[in-house]
């Protein structure tokens, strides 16, 4: 088989998806961009983060956003010993749910920390946030990324007191 | 078709255009879903089950969007059901849920049908490139062109035909107020004028890309009655029907599909129709190419093979004539896919409750909601009448 030539093509599939986010997913992400993070009250008095368009009791319209903190306390997590492609890191970290001050549901993001043995249900952690988007007269710094109104404006969690 | 009979009490739908930049996909599916709701009388409370549908997931790139639209469609707590059948889901999606009416299992069903094609990539999604082939389509207009060719030469039927149609549908939706294209200036010329995209099909022969849902709210005979006492005005099922074919076999007739021809039979057979062209008072079908009218006028038994041309040249599913095709501007106005057959069920459900406004055919009693997707392969079709069965 060695003098057969095998044709080899790469055969890479990508769409260039959009969303269109709506009154309150927008919500959140403006006020991430702005280094702040916001949920909805739902029927039930419950502050629900991330946002939810339509109260999961009563599926009526939900539009009160609140603020809530940029801190908060790990309800579960999941050690990460080998990150894939598309993860936050390139090395060990935990993905967590973290229930922030004021907020009555959990959000899952990264938590950065060097061990698992540094990870306990019921931990405190904050926010550690990608700087703001440079002015229009500011210089941008080469190889920075800026809060632009994603999830990952919020670069990870790490424990408070390390913030 | 089960024991219980099946009304038609709610239909609901957005006004479609190409992008939807002020909702999320959530937020226009509820739009759909609360006019259907409001048309009905009904509240979220009032729903046994949802029943939803759209095209392929990899079209927006959500995968099960079901779950996301829990809330938003009041299904939390409430069986919930997904549908795929590519273009043609719509129609199934809608006669999913009329069998849970029928069957007795529940007795109020919300069926949804969307897309958003605005946050997704329909046509290259449909064109995939594999290493050492020639591109072999552009979207799905590169893969019909050739049938519609095949169907030239073996009717004999004149170049103009298509452009009819595409005049006569765009025309239409002038007087359909959620259709997409208003195009008050269209002419003869100016479609034959325009850009040749997939040889014989112009660009105003193709339909455009959408951001759209439709709703429907289906009840038990029960729920029906108290429409018409209120003087809603029902739409009662008279046969439901859906077919399959695979994409390629030997001997497949891509431009007359079996699937299609046995669909059409067994709807009308429940329907005890036996004379299609006499006794159906108006029809929607999924023409998203104009040269689509003419076969598949033919596919849908309503004349001979190779004739449905000349009902077209005729005048005879213009408005004005004895079998009007796509009163609402149809596919070719209006395309967001998922929701495009369910729109043609809906469409022939407000002709029978003369619900239809600027383009109500007068006293048209019963209809034929017809939807096809993928390669010619899945066909979806329903009646309804304005008379209970």
């Amino acid at each position: 088989m060695s003098d057969v030539e095998v044709m080899i093509a790469p055969n890479v599939i990508e769409y260039p998806f959009r969303r269109t986010t709506g009154p309150v997913i927008g919500a959140f992400f403006t006020a991430l961009r702005e280094g702040f993070v916001v949920g909805v009250r739902g029927s039930d008095g419950r502050v629900i983060v991330p946002p939810a368009e339509y109260d999961p009791v009563t599926a009526e319209e939900l539009t009160e956003i609140v603020e809530v903190g940029d801190a908060g306390e790990v309800v579960s997590w999941a050690w990460v010993a080998e990150s894939l492609d598309g993860h936050p890191f390139d090395r060990p970290f935990a993905f967590a749910l973290v229930k922030l001050d004021g907020a009555d549901t959990p959000m899952l993001h990264a938590v950065d920390v060097a061990a698992a043995e540094q990870m306990r249900t019921g931990m405190r952690v904050a926010a550690r946030w990608r700087p703001a988007r440079p002015g229009a007269d500011d210089e941008v710094a080469e190889g920075v990324r800026y809060r632009e109104g994603h999830i990952a404006d919020i670069e990870c969690f790490v424990p408070e007191g390390d913030r | 078709m089960g024991k219980e009979r099946v009304a038609v009490v709610g239909i609901g739908q957005t006004h479609h255009t190409a992008v939807r930049g002020d909702v999320s996909i959530a937020g226009m599916v509820r739009e759909a879903a609360q006019r259907a709701l409001d048309d009905a009388q009904m509240t979220w409370a009032d729903i046994d089950a949802v029943v939803i549908g759209k095209a392929p997931d990899f079209f927006e790139g959500v995968m099960m969007p079901e779950l996301y639209l829990a809330d938003a469609l009041g299904a939390v707590g409430k069986p919930m059901f997904r549908v795929h059948t590519a273009g043609s889901v719509g129609g199934s999606t809608a006669i999913v849920a009329q069998d849970l009416v029928a069957s007795g299992v529940h007795r109020r069903v919300l069926t949804v049908a969307f897309e958003k094609q605005s946050e997704s990539e329909a046509m290259w999604a449909l064109s995939l490139p594999l290493p050492f082939q020639p591109p072999m389509h552009a979207g799905a207009g590169g893969y019909f062109a050739p049938h519609i060719r095949a169907y030239m030469q073996h009717s004999g039927a004149p170049d103009h035909i298509g452009i009819l149609v595409a005049l006569k549908d765009r025309r239409n939706a002038l007087k359909n107020p959620y259709a997409h294209l208003h195009e008050a200036d269209i002419t003869f010329d100016s479609v034959k004028d325009s850009m040749m995209l997939w040889d014989p099909i112009r660009f105003s022969e193709t339909c455009p890309s959408s951001d759209g849902a439709c709703a429907l709210v289906l009840t038990d005979e029960a729920g029906g009655d108290a429409c018409a006492a209120r003087g809603g005005n029902p739409a009662w099922v008279h046969g439901t029907a859906f077919r399959s074919e695979p994409t390629m076999f030997a001997g497949r007739n891509q431009v007359n599909p079996r699937g299609g021809n046995d669909c059409a039979a067994d709807v009308y057979r429940q329907a005890g129709i036996t004379d299609p062209r006499r006794e159906i008072d108006v029809v929607e079908m999924y023409v998203p190419f104009s040269w689509f009218e003419p076969m598949w006028l033919e596919n849908l038994l309503f004349c001979e093979e190779g004739q449905g041309w000349r009902l077209v040249e005729d005048g005879v599913t213009r408005m004005d004539g004895d079998l009007p095709v796509n009163c609402s501007g149809g596919v070719l106005s209006s395309n967001p896919i998922g929701a495009s057959g369910m729109l043609r069920f809906a469409e022939a459900a407000l002709q029978v409750r003369g619900h239809a406004g600027e383009h109500q055919i007068d006293g048209a009693r019963r209809a034929l909601g017809h939807a096809y997707g993928g390669g010619s392969q899945f066909f979806a079709m329903w009646v309804v009448a304005a008379d209970k069965p």
